[in-house]
């Protein structure tokens, strides 16, 4: 792009425009402004296209504030509404890999800034944003055929432009919200953590965003577009094998071929069984408390002691690697969110402890009556105080333990008998060994010469 | 703990026992906390496959400082021209002697630091300490259980991994005698042994430090220090400390508090000290890196030196002499003549010092000193304050017009600095040339040697720069340790997204041909550019002198955390081994891999996957070689500055041999030619505009995603562009599809790629159709071990 003005680049990413070295700025805490990518028939879009309507940069006043509205159009033949959010949200990235433009947020909330020392470089035109963006878009997103941008400075336009858009995030939102597993034909499998944990395999559907919470379903559609046979890949969602812990047979084969046949079946909404592998990033764990017959939750920023009485750290190092633990799998913090949350395994009504602030940022996920049941490290910090927050605030999970009571008993007879097995090498008193059939040892002026004694613990978490 | 017993007579059923006498020479227990991997405690031997493997695409290339040998008294003998020494060895062998001779006294240094705060600090607190480094760090210590198998809980847990470490370091230098190893090969592989025992011991001597004197266990804001010469007050009492070994700074400043003279005494430091006693005593200061030691004694600022270990100045007690500042050796390593005082009793000692009855002594018993080297200061800094220590204006005039312009200072000057021409312009009363030199000049005093006029030139170079030394104030971020397990899962999914580049280790000593300011240069430029940057030791030191247009340093301009655009000092050199760490925790954080004693599957994990690259611009020490051949042997390539060719070896790829750069996969035990990542593992730059994209070509890592390719090449790319003014000649080989174009250039490089290289393109999909050495392939799973081959 050596005709532009300004360098162009990922590094210019952490860029930061301070006031006094500001020419411009538009949106923000002083002015209205908003971005939108809509998708448009192929008749609709003149390629390459930039349009102002209203005054230009070099119309306006050092050190402004101005409203603006950003519209792009796109059209391509695999271009459709679901991939609208998808390409918006790279405008942030793109905008900042302008020397001298700085963006933050997104949607109505944009802020942007255009430094003084862009500005005497030559970026005297919302022209050459719009310059950059379209080669930007096309050179990554290879599925735009068609790019038009209108920017919009006119106060009363962005105005109505503003409002516009209001009502498609709005509508957006609502079907990102409603779309589920049973809407859509295909998954997506995203591998990308295989150039650190080589058997990982995350499935990306609708109902459950990756466990670095990063690719949504929408994300994962979008990118196994651009390059079908990179990271990010088309997985057949196949038949529902089983209904309740969601097993599907598409899901099964991808998993298969895709961690070398070390992960053969996988649960996508269960924690127990075959479930779901981890990597390392996930943003939060979800563990079986066996104690209380719950579920907990722990995040990584999260630094104090769960109720095991181990912090995040601990506990992560025992998931991981694309390995299928039972009762401990990793997850974003958006799949509290999602309406599969371990369905399988009573959803949200089965949580019973997950950190103060995971669960302020999700409160719009749980049900009011559950809200207050749930303890947080406030409320309980070892399986006693736990289990009495449990029973004192009657979570619903209190009333599985009558059951575990009974089955309890059971473990325990059990149990008592595997523990004497064990306990007979401890008794070297008596030093009867139990030989059977006729057989004696018979030691007479023997030595025994033993280098090295190691006694193994196992450990006990 | 051994045990002896006898039965002289048991008979039961089944059993009957007469004489029986049983010995168990240890029982030991042990916690089975992971499956014990290969290679606990390794011998020289144990790795060497890994080595061989790695000195095959890696080979030694020696740049020979002498070719002769003259290590025993059947030489001096001539190796030029594939001629053999008396004792047989060739000129490739010896040149790998000297290597591993480097690693081994680099490797004591650190080890032997270890032990001597083992045994001080079981002393002061028991065996029983625990190591605790908080809730956010499971893998505690991450090279002792790689190394060793053993997962330390308590400091005593230690001592079996320090005899381990001594026994072997014994090996390697018996090795080095007349008549044993006589391949440079194997010399090369137990210099790569060394190297790993090097980083071990760090890590051993770091961790005790930090849960002994409770320094800070990895918070990502920890304080900021004041830093350089100019914050060194002439009003206030100062203890200069210079070395490496904290205890003796550590009970000055106990001393100090104990005795409520905290705001009355300064305690300035030099080197690794320093940076470790700030991480006790935030209101010690950082004077300067190694190279400014003489500079900060002829300030004439410092009331009493205390040395401790490791990069002092040989000629430290003329040095001290020169400024009537007593000093005090504290370590039998480093004792400089002086009479050992430590039963003497203190008021004693003080006396002597204080009427200049002797110019220094020696204490042992790191308490006394605290006492005495505050009481000294106290007394003496009145009586000092008609030290002289640099030339009057008047003076100045004089000595500058004594130069003859003979040169030969220039000659004898490592930094080849333009002495002679600064001291023309001084004699017009421009003193701006030798102000110049300050920063550049490392004060090895060579100069004033063969000056035969007799000009005290480091002292005229302090004066003509004055302005600048009294404005030498910084700040540092104090040394914060290891890297948080939950910090590595935090930049996990950046990495493989691309929004992480990679992991800058700049670290080592400050032998910088241009100064200091070259390092914050490359420092910036990473930092910038969203690469995470850790720093250590000189280089961490050196970078706090410079401020940005809002007249801020990195550190507080940049966050300490390690993640995208942080800035990490773990500490001193010691605490370079949480960059070991962090690079293993990556390994058995994301793969899960077992670290317990499997050493070679780790470094070869992070040889194809971790993409990260040390610097060591201004290396001098037999410990930087040793630092950098232990980063090397974990598969981290690194990068020295133009002196680093004295270190006589590199270890460099040849991206022309194809046959070099096949791995397998994994997966099925295919075998698949990769592009030539990491191209070397230790490399000399000659120019830090050649280190910059040097340094961002050796992040890439076969394992890059598209996304994190992309933009591993966009930085390669724009660096050589920016500081080459040219395209690399081999960025082409690091392409495997069009996903890895970076995004602003791609058309332009799909027709470079068409033009220059015939590859060909489908420009209709902007599709890149043959060319590349592969294609992606995600779950190409890459190593270089048979016994990781999964089918």
């Amino acid at each position: 792009m050596a005709e532009l003005p300004v360098e162009i680049g990922p590094m210019y990413e952490g860029e930061r425009i301070r006031a006094k070295q500001m020419y411009v700025e538009f949106g923000g805490p002083k002015a209205i402004g908003a971005e939108l990518v809509q998708a448009r028939s192929m008749e609709e879009v003149e390629d390459g296209k930039i349009e102002i309507i209203g005054p230009d940069l070099n119309e306006m006043e050092e050190g402004g504030s101005y409203p603006l509205g950003i519209l792009i159009e796109v059209a391509g033949k695999d271009i459709e509404k679901d991939l609208e959010g998808v390409i918006e949200r790279r405008i942030h990235e793109f905008t900042n890999y302008i020397q001298g433009v700085m963006h933050l947020n997104q949607r109505d909330d944009i802020w942007i800034r255009i430094s003084k020392e862009a500005y005497g470089k030559g970026l005297n035109s919302l022209k050459i944003i719009g310059e950059a963006l379209l080669r930007l878009f096309k050179a990554e997103l290879s599925f735009i055929e068609k790019m038009q941008i209108t920017f919009y400075t006119d106060p009363k336009k962005v105005e109505e432009f503003v409002e516009f858009a209001r009502n498609v995030y709005n509508e957006r939102d609502a079907r990102a919200r409603t779309l589920s597993e049973e809407d859509v034909e295909e998954f997506y499998n995203c591998v990308l953590c295989q150039s650190f944990a080589p058997q990982h395999v995350c499935t990306i559907t609708p109902d459950r965003i990756s466990l670095c919470g990063a690719i949504s379903w929408f994300d994962a559609r979008a990118a196994a577009r651009v390059d079908p046979h990179g990271p990010i890949s088309r997985c057949e969602k196949g038949e529902l094998l089983d209904p309740t812990v969601y097993e599907y047979s598409g899901v099964n084969e991808a998993s298969k071929e895709k961690s070398g046949g070390a992960i053969q079946r996988v649960f996508l909404h269960s924690m127990f069984g075959y479930p779901h592998t981890s990597c390392g990033c996930f943003e939060a764990l979800a563990f079986y408390i066996p104690e209380v017959d719950g579920i907990g939750i722990v995040d990584r920023d999260y630094t104090g002691d769960t109720p095991f009485g181990i912090p995040f750290s601990r506990m992560a190092g025992q998931a991981g690697g694309g390995v299928q633990v039972e009762g401990l799998v990793g997850m974003a913090i958006e799949y509290l969110r999602s309406p599969k949350f371990f369905i399988a395994d009573g959803g949200i009504r089965r949580v019973v402890w997950m950190p103060s602030k995971v669960k302020e940022e999700v409160k719009d996920a749980i049900p009011e009556d559950l809200y207050d049941k749930i303890a947080t490290e406030k409320d309980a910090v070892d399986l006693e105080s736990l289990k009495k927050f449990l029973q004192e605030k009657g979570h619903p999970v209190v009333e599985r333990w009558k059951e575990m009571e009974e089955e309890e008993v059971e473990e325990e007879i059990a149990e008592a008998e595997t523990t004497q097995i064990a306990q007979i090498p401890a008794q070297v008193s008596g030093m009867t060994i139990p030989l059977g059939g006729g057989m004696k040892i018979i030691l007479e002026n023997a030595k025994i010469h033993i280098d090295k004694v190691i006694i193994r613990r196992k450990e006990k978490e | 703990m051994k045990t002896k017993f006898n039965i002289e007579k048991f008979e039961s059923q089944g059993i009957s026992l007469k004489n029986l006498e049983i010995f168990i020479g240890e029982v030991i227990e042990e916690e089975d906390w992971e499956p014990m991997g290969p290679y606990p405690f390794p011998s020289a031997t144990d790795l060497r496959d890994w080595d061989f493997k790695i000195l095959k695409r890696y080979k030694p290339f020696y740049a020979p400082y002498d070719d002769t040998c003259s290590l025993c008294t059947l030489g001096k003998c001539d190796l030029t021209g594939n001629k053999k020494g008396a004792c047989g060895i060739d000129l490739k062998a010896t040149q790998g002697r000297i290597v591993l001779l480097a690693c081994v006294v680099g490797t004591s240094a650190h080890v032997a630091h270890a032990r001597h705060l083992y045994h001080d600090i079981v002393k002061r607190y028991g065996k029983d300490l625990p190591i605790d480094l908080g809730s956010e760090i499971e893998v505690e210590a991450p090279l002792t259980r790689l190394i060793t198998g053993i997962r330390p809980k308590t400091v005593g847990d230690f001592e079996p991994v320090l005899e381990y470490i001594e026994e072997q370091l014994v090996q390697m230098a018996d090795a080095l005698h007349t008549g044993q190893e006589g391949s440079y090969l194997d010399f090369e592989s137990k210099a790569l042994h060394v190297g790993m025992l090097d980083s071990l011991g760090k890590e051993v001597a770091d961790i005790l430090q930090i849960v002994a004197f409770n320094f800070p266990k990895g918070d990502s804001d920890v304080h900021l220090v004041e830093m350089g010469i100019g914050t060194m007050s002439p009003e206030r009492p100062t203890i200069l400390v210079i070395g490496h070994n904290v205890p003796p700074a550590l009970d000055i400043a106990d001393y100090l508090i104990e005795n409520g003279l905290e705001d009355k005494v300064d305690i300035a430091g030099i080197c690794c000290t320093s940076l470790d006693i700030t991480r006790y005593y935030p209101n010690a200061k950082i004077v300067a890196a190694l190279s400014h030691q003489i500079k900060a004694i002829r300030s004439g600022l410092a009331d009493v030196i205390v040395v401790d270990e490791q990069c002092i100045r040989a000629d430290i007690l003329e040095q001290a002499r020169r400024v009537r500042a007593p000093l005090i050796a504290t370590m039998d390593k480093a004792l400089h003549g002086l009479k050992d005082r430590t039963n003497d009793d203190v008021d004693k000692i003080v006396e002597d010092l204080v009427s200049g009855k002797v110019d220094g002594v020696a204490i042992l018993d790191s308490e006394k000193i605290g006492e005495v080297a505050v009481k000294v200061a106290l007394k003496v800094h009145e009586s000092r304050k008609d030290v002289k220590s640099l030339p009057s204006d008047e003076e100045l005039k004089e000595l500058v017009n004594k130069c003859i312009h003979c040169n030969r200072c220039t000659l004898a000057c490592p930094q080849n600095l333009k002495i002679s021409e600064a001291n023309r312009i001084a004699k017009t009363g421009d003193l701006s040339k030798l102000r110049e030199l300050y920063e550049s000049c490392i004060s090895c005093l060579r100069c004033e040697q063969v000056c035969p006029v007799n000009i005290p030139i480091n002292d005229v170079i302090m004066k003509a720069a004055m302005p600048l030394i009294r404005n030498e104030k910084g700040k540092v971020r104090a040394g914060r340790g290891p890297i948080k397990d939950t910090e590595i899962r935090n930049v996990g999914a950046p990495i493989v997204l691309g929004t992480i580049p990679g992991i800058i280790a700049a670290i080592g000593c400050d032998n910088n041909p241009r100064g200091a300011k070259d390092v914050w240069l490359l420092v910036k430029e990473f930092l910038d550019r969203r690469f995470i940057v850790t720093v250590s030791g000189c280089a961490a030191i050196n970078l706090g002198l410079y401020k940005d247009e809002d007249g801020e340093t990195l550190y507080e301009k940049y966050p300490g955390e390690f993640d995208a655009g942080g800035l990490v000092n773990v500490g001193s050199c010691v605490a370079n081994a949480h960059i070991h760490g962090a690079a293993i925790k990556v390994a058995s954080i994301f793969a899960r891999r077992k670290l317990r004693g499997n050493y070679d599957e780790i470094a070869d994990y992070i040889l194809n996957r971790v993409g990260a690259c040390g610097v060591a611009w201004g290396a001098y020490s037999q410990k930087a070689a040793s630092i950098a051949t232990g980063f090397n042997r974990l598969g981290v390539p690194a990068v020295v500055g133009p002196h680093g060719v004295k270190y006589r070896r590199a270890y460099l790829g040849r991206r022309d041999r194809e046959e070099d750069w096949t791995l397998y996969n994994a997966r099925d035990g295919s075998e698949v030619r990769v592009e030539p990542a990491p191209e070397h593992l230790l490399v000399a730059a000659e120019t830090i505009e050649e280190a910059i994209p040097l340094v961002a070509k050796l992040c890439m890592r076969p394992n890059d995603t598209p996304q994190g390719r992309q933009i591993k090449l966009t930085h390669y790319l724009d660096l050589s562009m920016k500081y080459l003014k040219k395209y690399p000649e081999d960025w082409y080989l690091f392409v495997r599809n069009e996903a890895d174009l970076p995004l602003a250039r791609k058309e332009e490089l799909l027709k470079r790629l068409e033009d220059d290289y015939g590859w060909k393109i489908d420009w209709k999909t902007k599709r890149i159709l043959e060319g590349p050495i592969r294609k992606v392939d995600p779950s190409f799973d890459p190593t270089n071990l048979e016994r990781l081959i999964r089918k």
